[in-house]
């Protein structure tokens, strides 16, 4: 009796272990059963994203979807986007979840379709429900991997009343673009609210860079050895932002502020401009609801050298998972959310513009960023940059620049770091 | 034999752990440094030392690795001077005494996100409530970009993880303070000592052990930090608070260069190992008895 004693402690933490442990690998699908199916016939499918804020419209557009379609059962699934960032791949690789997921631009969808994740979407119907120009960068090779469902504007965001105040309009040119900074500076105004210590520099240097650079895919050609950071546009892109540094045209030490504070900045109606973009617009709004806002681009050549307005990026692409069990299923979600009416409620309730067409934004905020679609836009040079450590070593020329290093060595130390990378 | 059988099944919950979470990873890590895996992809080629190579000579490896000693230098300093300071002026065991232990303990449970969080609003130049508080005191002098200037970067964040983790190492100290029998201060006082010879002859020599496990400790928390650096500036501004584990994870999850990535893992395991050793020979050498 005593050694059957001894023996159930061991027992008990053999079993609790296996039960932790047997817990962990299922926790990926707990509520489907075999092959997603549900029960009588229904079909459970997964969507995994990392827009953890947009989950009630999501929730919305999925009882809409299983009404229209009552043996498919969608399972929502979001992780923080730094989190989806370094743990997606492992979840989606084996096809137990993620019937449908989301993708980064960039290095992102170039590892997955590397890796051969994504479905080819070409010839899809519903794809004729997109702008074209919008989602060209979920194609790789000709094929349509993933469709980009957002559409964001990576300009600077203006207070529109500020600006009637002091008789200013959104300038052509770079010396106009000074001038204005300067007025705005000799008012007391800050003229660019800038977060330098996180989203500023990935966000500024697409406009700044846009009709800088030589031709679109500079970035391509710096990564591929064909072009160096040494070269002329961007050694001038860097003495531009070193100079609006240097004229106090960023609020004091920009460097050290983060992005909700140079927000605040703005919102507090302290600053004029917002190193951000379109996306930030309903948030600025919802805190401070007396705020008009457009969107501006700095150009940073004459105007008659000006190849771009601004800047588009195309994020949030929404793809069908190539393990997936149940594509033809995945596939039907995919076609409903592309249906004008529903995007469009998607984009209202989430205040993010869309790539569908045919789209009507109920806010002003929205608007603004419509607007922005008859205008000349290139998308997100920085997002060209496939390589996370390129991209980085980038930004954070900019970096070196606002912490008083010359735009000539930030661009040789950031180039050096590239040239370990070339050819790997 | 069969009691013995029994007795080892008591092991196995722990081994299954150790196994699962330790052994196995590392070696998984160690096989994929050999290989240019992106971590997505189900192939991956076999890449010999390359990894190890790219990483030795890597920029921003070597500026890591420079900002890790950095770091780790300035906490370890900083937070057994501190936290021995703490434990001498608190080792009484009276009401506000104890009170104030706690409070300084405090900072040690909180989420070292959280920390990280509310530390890098507080540091922020234009709202923060450091430069505000300065200003308003008429200290402005003394204000600073602390965490957006590159040269004084490291040594924000290094002053609060000394913050979060003084009041730990405080009870350790203070654990050996009260170990130290009290003749030995008698008969030092009756001797005619000084404050100082009684703190260098007596006191510092028997709470050698305490300050040993407190630096071992410390060295190794603050070589592995991450989550400080990681919410607070994410290894900027421009590499100057990167350090090694940021480099890893940037290398893996912004670059999808894993095989990069786990030979960067084991150079900083044998790296840690190396010092967990040299700790740990302190450790034997430095022991006290009385």
């Amino acid at each position: 009796m005593k050694k059957n004693k001894k023996m159930i402690l061991p027992l008990v933490s053999m079993l609790v272990m296996s039960i932790l442990l047997s817990a962990c690998g299922g926790g990926n699908n707990a509520s489907s059963g075999e092959n997603g199916s549900s029960g009588l016939g229904k079909v459970t499918i997964s969507f995994m994203h990392w827009r953890g804020e947009d989950s009630e419209a999501f929730n919305k557009t999925i009882d809409a979807f299983e009404k229209e379609n009552p043996n498919i059962h969608v399972e929502m699934q979001t992780l923080p986007s730094d989190q989806y960032q370094s743990t997606v791949q492992s979840k989606i690789s084996d096809g137990s979840t993620g019937d449908v997921f989301a993708s980064f631009p960039g290095a992102q969808f170039q590892a997955f379709s590397k890796a051969g994740l994504f479905t080819d979407l070409t010839g899809s119907s519903f794809l004729s429900a997109y702008n074209p120009k919008l989602i060209e960068a979920g194609q790789k090779d000709g094929k349509q991997y993933a469709i980009p469902y957002q559409l964001v504007y990576n300009d600077p965001i203006y207070n529109v009343k500020l600006f009637e105040k002091y008789g200013l309009t959104p300038p052509k040119d770079w010396e106009g673009f000074l001038a204005l900074c300067q007025k705005l500076k000799d008012n007391g105004i800050i003229p660019i609210a800038f977060a330098g210590a996180d989203i500023g520099p990935g966000q500024f240097m697409n406009t700044m860079v846009m009709n800088n650079a030589p031709s679109d895919d500079i970035f391509t050609k710096v990564e591929a050895g064909e072009a160096k950071l040494t070269d002329e546009f961007w050694v001038k892109t860097l003495t531009q932002i070193k100079e609006l540094n240097d004229k106090g045209y960023f609020q004091q030490d920009a460097l050290g502020t983060k992005d909700p504070a140079a927000g605040a900045l703005f919102i507090q109606e302290k600053a004029a401009m917002l190193a951000s973009g379109s996306y930030q617009l309903a948030q600025n709004k919802q805190q401070n609801p007396n705020l008009e806002q457009k969107l501006l681009a700095p150009i940073t050549v004459s105007a008659d050298q000006a190849k771009y307005e601004g800047v588009h990026t195309t994020t949030f692409m929404l793809a069908v998972n190539s393990k997936s069990k149940h594509p033809e299923e995945a596939k039907k979600f995919l076609e409903f959310l592309s249906k004008p009416d529903v995007a469009g409620a998607y984009a209202n309730q989430t205040g993010q513009n869309v790539t569908v067409n045919d789209v009507k934004y109920d806010t002003p905020e929205l608007q603004v960023a419509g607007e922005w679609a008859n205008k000349k836009t290139v998308f997100q040079p920085r997002f060209t940059i496939l390589n996370g450590d390129n991209q980085k070593a980038v930004t954070n020329s900019i970096q070196a620049v606002l912490s008083g290093t010359s735009p000539e060595e930030a661009a040789q130390q950031a180039q050096a770091i590239i040239d370990q990378h070339i050819g790997k | 034999m069969k009691n013995r059988i029994q007795l080892s099944l008591f092991l196995l919950p722990g081994l299954l752990l150790y196994v699962g979470l330790f052994v196995f990873p590392t070696l998984t890590g160690l096989f994929y440094s050999f290989t240019d895996w992106d971590g997505v992809s189900p192939s991956y080629a076999f890449v010999g030392l390359d990894n190890y190579k790219d990483s030795l000579s890597s920029i921003v490896f070597r500026k890591a690795f420079g900002n890790n000693v950095e770091f780790m230098l300035t906490v370890v300093i900083a937070q057994t001077f501190i936290s021995l300071v703490l434990a001498l002026l608190l080792v009484r065991n009276t009401k506000t005494k104890v009170v104030l232990r706690a409070l300084y303990f405090l900072p040690a449970i909180l989420s070292s996100v959280s920390v990280g969080l509310i530390w890098a609003f507080m540091y922020d130049p234009s709202i923060g409530l450091i430069n505000y508080g300065l200003n308003e005191a008429g200290m402005s002098s003394i204000a600073r970009n602390w965490i957006g200037d590159p040269k004084i970067a490291i040594f924000s964040i290094a002053a609060v993880q000394v913050w979060a983790h003084a009041g730990q190492m405080m009870i350790v100290f203070i654990a050996g303070l009260q170990g130290i029998p009290a003749e030995l201060y008698e008969a030092a006082r009756m001797d005619g000592g000084s404050k100082w010879q009684v703190f260098r002859t007596v006191t510092w020599p028997l709470l050698a052990p305490s300050a040993t496990i407190v630096v071992a400790y410390t060295t190794i928390q603050s070589f592995k930090a991450f989550d400080l650096i990681f919410t607070m500036t994410d290894g900027g501004p421009n590499y100057a608070t990167e350090i090694l584990t940021t480099y890893i994870y940037h290398t893996a999850f912004g670059s999808y260069s894993f095989g990069l990535a786990s030979a960067g893992s084991m150079i900083f395991l044998v790296l840690l190992a190396l010092l967990t050793l040299l700790q740990f020979k302190a450790l034997r050498a430095d022991r006290v008895s009385y």
